[in-house]
């Protein structure tokens, strides 16, 4: 059995409130494995718990009960980290510093130096798209290319996991679908992938697995395709096909009735989001 | 041109760099970029207002005797560095934790391989930096504009038409009254206070809940550090406080321990006023500093490693 990217075991976090008796429970007793090479997706409402359960995971803050580690190691254990290249739910940079600086620091956190740092820099400011903007400062930088630097500067150590906060929040529709796009490169190149967001159409795009939170609690886990294929049904595609011949098969289908019955005829629709792309991707001047 | 060829299965980086549980590279990197942080928030504006105020005293002191001139130009400008430096100290560390917390980047640092103690460090190295190249600047042009009043009364002294004799006893006083090389020292001490309460400032921004709070600690520290010794050592003289009586093993010696004992710190004062101060004295301040600051950044560190980030 291989070790799993991510381990989560039992894990409750407990804050409490100021100048309250009460506690908040943000995350109760949640477990949950990610393997390595998959893409998982974190779902659900503002609040349920999703970023608490990522920090825990990154050991940035210690839970009231349960465990989780990083390929094996208590992410509690700083050499953890080495594995693992985060973005935070909106990040803000050290905004006096350029693009090229900002690299070049976190690369110097993880131990790279000399002209290995010289490359990863330019590597990742070619990967992400920002080699224009590399002398530039981040105060200058748009939300989207804010949420780019971010994610260049999770990789800078080549991690084998990423974990991304909502890294398409606030970011226009190219800028979204051109992180999307890389975190699929990613996927490609066999990294672990955890992220949650809230646009759902991307997150089916691009998840292999996913878990729904709810107060805390893991209300559903799965393979996307399980959770979400309707088993009883079958979609069939045509192209071209001539009104005479759609008639033909819904007699036929007819005759099968009631075993089998037609459920809808329709016209299969473009996402708006590729629409949306098509038609701006002519005035490609952002940023 | 052949394409590159991919190297097969490269090592990645996270496994060629081995991570080591304390790293003087890592501090470094935070350090210098907490340095450039404030540097391109123009701090150093400040250094405008100390060269107008070396230029206006030196102006305002002409017609003092040149050992006067001296003395006053001393005064200020020795004066000024102190407070300036424990200024810079306080305003420039007070916001440099909240601010990384309040914009996530601490997350993205900690993310990282960095242990919070090397953070911390890194963070207070970058003021000492900040607070060194302050404190350079200010003694050249202090340096400056002292060589330059030397320079203009040995011109009045050689012009002056007395006997040979007589210029060169006027002369051999000049240089005396204008070049101690007890500056060094005093000099010295201004820079370990200043470091001091730096590590202060960034005890206080672990636990405090806005930079306002820490700001007000600091700023009382310097009051309460200034003036508890003297107290403690006014009523010991007058017999009025007992050594080790309840009353000062219970209040004032904790008090003291928790806020620095700045007054030690007063022997600039001495310095400037021309007195001879024993070497090991000044070794024995600067070592009192230093104590302050590792004892302040282990009890950040503390916090720090407790603090929900
Ligand atoms: N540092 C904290 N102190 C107190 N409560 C917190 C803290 N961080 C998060 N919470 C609370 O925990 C719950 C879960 O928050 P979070 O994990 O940020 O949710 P999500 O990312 O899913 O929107 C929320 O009710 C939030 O108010
Ligand atoms: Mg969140």
């Amino acid at each position: 059995m291989t070790t799993p990217a991510i381990a989560i075991r039992n894990l409750t976090k407990v804050f409490p409130i100021p100048f309250k008796r009460e506690r908040l429970v943000a995350v109760r007793d949640l477990s949950l494995e990610v393997a390595p090479g998959q893409v998982y997706g974190l779902l659900g409402p503002n609040g349920s718990g999703k970023s608490t359960t990522m920090k825990i995971v990154l050991g940035l803050v210690p839970p009231t009960a349960g465990s989780t580690e990083i390929f094996g190691r208590d992410s509690q254990e700083v050499d953890s980290h080495e594995e693992v290249g985060f973005l935070p739910e909106n990040p803000y940079f050290y905004k006096y510093l350029t693009g090229a600086e900002t690299l070049r620091f976190y690369g110097k956190l993880c131990g790279l130096s000399g002209s290995t740092l010289r490359d990863k820099t330019d590597e990742l400011l070619k990967l992400v798209g920002l080699e224009h903007a590399r002398d530039r400062r981040l105060g200058g930088y748009s939300k989207g290319m804010l949420q780019r630097i971010g994610l260049a500067q999770a990789l800078v150590q080549e991690p084998r996991l990423l974990v991304l906060d909502e890294p398409t929040a606030g970011v226009d529709p190219q800028g979204s679908a051109e992180i999307r796009d890389l975190i699929v490169s990613f996927k490609e190149r066999g990294m672990t992938v955890l992220l949650c967001s809230h646009l759902l159409g991307q997150v089916q795009e691009i998840c292999d697995r996913i878990g729904i939170l709810a107060h805390g609690v893991l209300v559903r886990e799965g393979r996307l395709e399980d959770l979400i294929s309707i088993e009883d049904q079958t979609e069939i595609i045509f192209r071209d096909a001539s009104p005479e011949l759609l008639a033909e098969i819904q007699a036929l289908v007819a005759r099968s009735y009631p075993k089998t019955s037609l459920v809808e005829t329709r016209k299969p629709r473009t996402t708006l989001e590729r629409y949306f792309l098509d038609v701006t991707s002519g005035s490609a001047s952002r940023d | 041109m052949p394409a590159a060829v991919e190297s097969p299965s490269a090592t990645p980086l996270a496994r060629k760099v081995k991570h080591r549980f304390f790293s003087p590279a890592r501090v470094w990197a935070l350090a210098t970029n907490t340095l450039t942080e404030l540097v391109r928030l123009k701090v150093f504006y400040f250094l405008l207002i100390f060269a107008l105020l070396q230029i206006g005293s030196s102006l305002l002191f002409v017609r003092f005797t040149f050992q006067g001139q001296f003395q006053m130009l001393k005064d200020t400008s020795l004066g000024a560095m102190s407070i300036f430096t424990s200024m810079l100290a306080i305003l420039a560390t007070a916001n440099l934790l909240p601010k990384d917390v309040e914009d996530r980047t601490l997350y993205t640092i900690l993310a990282k391989p960095v242990p919070r103690f090397e953070y911390l460090t890194g963070k207070l190295l970058g003021v000492f930096l900040l607070l060194l190249i302050s404190i350079l600047v200010m003694g050249a042009m202090f340096a400056v504009v002292l060589w330059w009043r030397v320079h203009v009364v040995a011109g009045e002294i050689l012009s002056g038409g007395e006997p040979p004799d007589a210029v060169n006893q006027n002369l051999s006083e000049l240089y005396a009254s204008a070049y101690d090389p007890a500056l060094w020292a005093g000099g010295l001490i201004i820079y370990t206070k200043a470091a001091l309460l730096a590590s202060l400032t960034l005890f206080v921004s672990t636990f405090a809940t806005s930079s306002i709070f820490t700001i007000s600690v600091s700023v009382a520290g310097v009051f309460i550090g200034q003036l508890l010794g003297t107290a403690r050592d006014y009523w010991q003289t007058t017999g009025t406080l007992a050594p080790n009586s309840l009353l000062d093993v219970a209040f004032f010696k904790p008090v003291v321990l928790i806020f620095p004992d700045l007054q030690a710190f007063n022997l600039v004062e001495e310095i400037i006023a021309g007195a001879h101060v024993a070497p090991w004295l000044v070794a024995k301040t600067i070592g009192l500093g230093v104590t302050y600051v590792l004892v302040y950044l282990f009890a950040g560190y503390f916090m720090f490693a407790k603090r929900e980030i």
